[in-house]
């Protein structure tokens, strides 16, 4: 069976910065959501660049549909993007940018009427869509930019960062949007960086840290990894020895390392661990003064992993 | 048991529609239609035009109508003749011009800069657009703004001489192919400048001060270098002055701004220098996500 998508130690860089280390996936044929998690600067949007053909991989090779997505009108016109932010000129209205969207991908006269009618109405629009954007509600402007990328009615769809900012509620309507687009036969793509999020859509999952594909699985998986993943943390106290003394006691510790006025201690499992450390220092067991991460790119995946157990 | 497979709905057709590059600069039209801007600029050029109209026909009348003898001399003296008339016919003294530069600062400013600002390229770029395309559909808005604007000062006093005095009119049956070529050039060294700049700008109102910045600063600095080096050619490192330059120089005026020559090196320089910056700053991979 052939792949919708396919890397093959695809890459990239921008000039000496690493965007996305050699990466190795395939996404199946046929309709499904599969989440691509990751924190900030973690190369998602990197990814998503190289699989809606914005840039050429640097090395290896990206395929979509079997053939390089890089300027290849015969993938574009087959895959729709929604891009991450929530920004529109002023004075634009909903229906005119469809207009042009649908106009680039070639659509036109009826076809073209034909295609927004169906958009809007696939996201719920059909009222909505002539008002201005600064008119519109975040959660109906992010259903417009769902709205131009079914417009074509492509088989594989891209969305970046698509639940940022949103209301509760307008998340929800989101999610059982492209749940149903899932169901009809298309290819989703959705990335995120909490893990919550794409956990109540798909249970199939990219990783991706530091612009390397970690790992790919179900969502408990994922949860299991990221939990065996060592966090250093710093912490100040009025007595180091005491904060010594208190982790020694907890199997999450890996590595314990003396400071003058504390310790770092490097922790696997957060998750059991940091409620422990919020115990102990309630009950005054430990003297904290401040707690630090020291890895701030493990600060993020540790602030992933918390919004998630919230 | 029969087994469901999801399958999606029929593909339009997409094969059949405007180029991309048609379909950005009508996008950027429609766009400019509706804004005040637009609208006040549109009167401002249409009052200039009829006061075009209006001098044409007061030169007519002076030179046909017996009863303005005695002041036909006089006539002759202020209002400027021949190839000197012909050019000012797109220049206007300067003003017709500043008026251009400002409006295609205001509108032209924001040309590219608004899609950098609303991260509008990359989604373009993700739609089978390619940057040549969308360098295209922008160049097109950037050059046609201007040309439609001084086509009608190019024409219309040229028709109505014709119509009212035919070859004995104030404007010879020729100029259109001077004309015409001037208003053409003028509008690509425009175009050519408010893309560039617009490239460079972060958001429209920078573009705004970019194009003036750009239109104004090389003419300070052409201006200074003239005065240093006593050379008159440095002033054609100013848009400004090419602007002007080129209808005296295609109207054959005795002694135009600038010379060919550094017209020519001048003009050159600006349309490679402004369409490679516009065309690097809009490159895929500054349409970073």
């Amino acid at each position: 069976m052939t792949a919708t998508v396919s890397l093959q130690r695809a890459s990239l860089r921008y000039g000496d910065i690493l965007g996305l280390s050699p990466t190795t996936f395939e996404l199946p044929e046929g309709g499904g959501i599969t989440g691509l998690l990751g924190p900030n600067g973690a190369g998602k949007s990197t990814l998503i660049q190289l699989l809606s053909g914005l840039l050429p991989p640097s090395g290896g090779e990206v395929k979509v549909f079997g053939e390089a997505p890089f300027r290849n009108p015969a993938v574009l016109a087959r895959t729709g993007l929604v891009p991450e932010g929530d920004r529109f000129p002023v004075g634009l209205r909903g229906h005119a940018w469809l207009r042009m969207m649908g106009e680039l991908s070639g659509l036109t006269g009826q076809e073209l009427q034909k295609a927004m009618a169906s958009a809007l109405a696939a996201v719920g629009m059909e009222v909505n869509g002539k008002k201005l954007f600064s008119e519109m509600s975040k959660g109906m402007r992010q259903r417009m930019r769902l709205g131009q990328a079914l417009l074509h009615e492509p088989e594989l769809l891209i969305l970046d960062e698509p639940f940022n900012g949103m209301d509760p509620e307008s998340r929800l309507q989101l999610m059982e949007m492209l749940r149903q687009q899932a169901l009809a036969g298309r290819r989703i793509l959705v990335s995120s960086h909490i893990l919550g999020e794409v956990a109540q859509l798909t249970d199939r999952i990219l990783l991706l840290f530091r612009g390397r594909l970690l790992a790919e699985g179900s969502v408990a998986e994922i949860r299991e990894l990221l939990d065996r993943h060592p966090v250093e943390l710093r912490i100040s106290a009025d007595s180091a020895q005491a904060v010594a003394r208190w982790a020694v006691e907890h199997d999450e510790l890996v590595a314990l390392r003396m400071e003058e006025s504390g310790a770092v201690l490097a922790v696997r499992n957060p998750r059991s661990f940091l409620p422990k450390l919020q115990e102990a220092v309630l009950s005054g067991a430990l003297p904290l003064r401040s707690l630090d991460p020291i890895d701030l790119n493990l600060d993020a995946v540790f602030q992933f992993l918390t919004k998630d157990h919230a | 048991m029969p087994i469901y497979a999801p399958s999606l709905p029929p593909r339009p057709a997409l094969d059949e529609g405007l180029p991309p590059a048609l379909v950005i600069a009508r996008f950027d039209i429609r766009r400019v239609l509706k804004q005040r801007v637009g609208r006040f600029f549109g009167f401002m050029f249409v009052g200039s035009l009829l006061v075009q109209l209006a001098t044409l026909y007061v030169r007519h009348l002076l030179k046909t109508q017996s009863a303005f003898g005695g002041v036909r001399e006089f006539a002759n003296q202020v209002f400027t003749q021949g190839p000197e008339f012909h050019a000012g016919i797109l220049t206007m003294g300067g003003w017709l011009t500043t008026l251009l530069w400002f409006q295609v600062a205001l509108v032209g400013g924001g040309l590219v800069a608004r899609d950098s600002l609303y991260r509008i390229r990359p989604l373009m770029y993700a739609h089978p657009v390619r940057p040549l395309d969308y360098l295209l559909g922008k160049g097109l808005f950037a050059v046609g703004l201007p040309f439609v604007i001084l086509l009608p000062f190019a024409i219309l006093p040229w028709g109505m001489s014709m119509l009212i005095a035919g070859n004995n009119g104030p404007i010879s049956a020729w100029a259109p192919l001077y004309l015409l070529p001037s208003a053409l050039l003028i509008s690509v060294l425009m175009g050519a400048v408010t893309l560039g700049a617009s490239s460079l700008a972060s958001s429209p109102r920078a573009g705004f001060g970019w194009v003036l910045g750009i239109s104004l600063g090389t003419s300070a600095l052409g201006g200074l270098l003239m005065g240093l080096l006593h050379e008159s050619a440095w002033m054609a490192i100013s848009p400004q002055a090419l602007v002007r330059a080129w209808p005296a120089l295609l109207c054959r005026v005795s002694e135009p701004p600038l010379e060919w020559i550094p017209t020519l090196i001048g003009t050159a320089f600006h349309l490679v220098l402004w369409t490679y910056l516009a065309a690097r700053r809009t490159r895929p991979s500054e349409a970073v996500l």
